[in-house]
């Protein structure tokens, strides 16, 4: 066996890295060197910023590659990264054709829409629902220079399809764009989503509409069993903002009610991003992997801002809060009557 | 002397689910009792945590009839997030409003939960005197010694934190609601079971007040 220089072997330990994760004697195993030239090799990465440590314990540790080109660095094929190369390239360039320069949203719904509408080549590249929506898992950058990487079969259907999306949606906005998307997927809490924040950015708040719309992402909100905090922290936000509007105008916090909402919208999305992450088959086989390397500790940190953040508007609410009596309405009487001799115990 | 009121959770939510056409007897004592006040309102902060479970779980019964309204095959009886004794209150609920329009029925939970929250909430805020014993503070050694006993691990921490606060003080009430490990004879049984394995540890019981049983 020839021995590899330095260089070769840090290519090569990159490579083993890019598939996924590996501690530092799995990554000696897979590019058959000894573990304390890897060993080096691995710190010479890390100080270069190309690979990072996401487990350190004194028996073990655990590097992941840096690449910054798709979302939570979640690995994918080679391949795959050339045909979303190429897919931006296309579309970069028939909005330049047109003497436009699309926005980071057009070109990644745009990208979406391609894999969505195409049922030959594109069908397995993987698309997942984040922040904004449906977005491709390759992070979609209209300041960078692609090229054209791969040799599609299909390559005038896809440039054809990709003019017939330019028609049809080139000239919106990047939020015009993305309600669409919303809509047009069936993402009913993204739609919502979209509706609350629009509506915590009218110049005077509409307290029914407001509370309309919690009601319907109370219904949409998913309940986990893996995931209970989910259903819990938005209910909580539901249920401080509906106590609020009796004692206060919602009006006066209208900075908090829409920086606890930003927190919870981040933390749901980021769950979002796992569950559609793992609806792809070859994700769900490595779903507990991928939770604990990739999505956990971004989830707990948002979990973290967003309890922060309810704790805040809740503190407002409780300041607020007085010993005025809340007429009950008919149909809360005969739910209570249902609900007589209840007390929640275990 | 009036005695003070050191409070179990069920009181209070009794006390938040009164209304004027409440039929059951008990609520109406709870109801009575926190607003007829007689002397200092005591709540330890075991209780406000249970307290803000059950609100949650107030939550969960809604949504999961929400659920079963939008589709008819979801199992109540089966649910992962009902607890078993809050099945048979959702199966009441459900069979009441299944008939409704499933927005305007989650508001009327949500209106629901919101005026049962904020009677909890105004009461702690309002009527309480004293919140002590914070969790942290809970002596673990005498919830293991409870649970010996009891088996809710909610109820130990909660009348850990009683016996912790009861100790060096005049004897106050503890005023409860409770049908089981809480009604009068398990209450005594636990009494005799601290004096007998525990007597050189001098834990002292405050005075039990049960409203079911007045």
């Amino acid at each position: 066996m020839v021995k590899k220089t330095r260089s070769e072997l840090a290519l090569a330990i990159l490579e083993k890295l890019a598939e996924k994760p590996l501690s530092t004697q799995q990554v000696s195993e897979s590019v058959e060197s000894n573990w304390s030239t890897v060993n080096e090799v691995l710190e010479e990465l890390k100080k270069e910023g190309k690979v990072k440590e996401i487990v350190s314990t004194d028996k073990i540790k655990i590097y992941q590659r840096i690449t910054g080109d798709t979302y939570f660095e979640i690995p994918i094929a080679e391949d795959e990264k050339k045909k979303f190369r190429t897919l931006f390239f296309w579309i970069l360039q028939e909005y330049k054709s047109r003497g436009t320069i699309p926005t980071k949203t057009h070109l990644a719904k745009a990208t979406v829409s391609l894999i969505k509408r195409d049922n030959k080549e594109l069908i397995d590249l993987p698309v997942v629902w984040y922040i904004y929506g449906m977005i491709p898992l390759m992070i979609a950058d209209p300041a960078k220079d692609y090229q054209e990487e791969f040799n599609f079969e299909h390559k005038i259907k896809i440039k054809s399809l990709i003019k017939e999306y330019i028609d049809e949606n080139g000239s919106m906005s990047s939020g015009q764009i993305q309600k669409k998307q919303h809509l047009e997927y069936n993402g009913e809490i993204y739609q919502l989503s979209d509706a609350l924040f629009d509506s915590l950015n009218e110049s005077k708040l509409n307290k029914d509409n407001i509370l309309n719309l919690l009601n319907k992402l109370f219904i949409a909100c998913p309940i986990d069993n893996d995931f209970p905090e989910i259903f819990g922290l938005m209910e909580k936000f539901v249920s401080i903002v509906n106590k609020l509007s009796v004692f206060s105008n919602l009006n006066d916090n209208r900075k908090e009610i829409s920086a606890t909402f930003d927190a919870l919208w981040k933390f749901i999305a980021t769950y979002k991003f796992y569950k559609s992450l793992i609806e792809q088959k070859r994700f769900l086989l490595n779903q507990e992997l991928i939770f604990n390397l990739y999505i956990r500790s971004t989830l707990e940190v948002r979990r973290n801002c967003l309890e922060e953040s309810l704790s805040n508007l809740y503190s407002i609410y409780l300041n607020k809060l007085d010993d005025r009596e809340i007429e009950i309405s008919p149909e809360v009487e005969k739910i209570r009557e249902i609900m007589e001799g209840w007390t929640g115990e275990d | 002397m009036v005695k003070d009121s050191f409070f179990d959770a069920n009181i209070i939510v009794f006390y938040a689910d009164f209304s004027k056409n409440t039929k059951n007897d008990i609520m109406k004592k709870c109801y009575e009792y926190i607003t007829n006040k007689n002397g200092r309102f005591i709540l330890c902060y075991a209780t406000m945590r249970e307290l803000l479970n059950v609100a949650s779980k107030r939550a969960i019964i809604h949504k999961e009839i929400l659920r079963k309204i939008e589709n008819n095959s979801h199992d109540l009886e089966r649910s992962n997030f009902l607890a078993k004794r809050d099945v048979p209150f959702a199966k009441k609920l459900y069979e009441q409003h299944k008939n409704k329009n499933k927005e305007e029925l989650s508001k009327q939970f949500t209106e629901d939960r919101k005026i049962f929250d904020i009677k909890i909430e105004q009461f702690i805020k309002t009527k309480v005197d004293e919140k002590v014993i914070p969790m942290e503070q809970i002596n673990n050694e005498l919830v293991n010694i409870i649970h010996d006993i009891i088996n809710n691990r909610a109820d130990c921490q909660i009348l850990a934190s009683v016996i912790q606060y009861q100790k060096g003080k005049e004897l106050f009430l503890f005023v409860t609601a409770d049908n089981q490990d809480f009604s009068l004879n398990p209450y005594e049984y636990l009494k005799d079971y601290f004096n007998i394995n525990y007597s050189k540890d001098n834990f002292k019981f405050p005075e039990l007040h049960n409203l079911i049983f007045k």
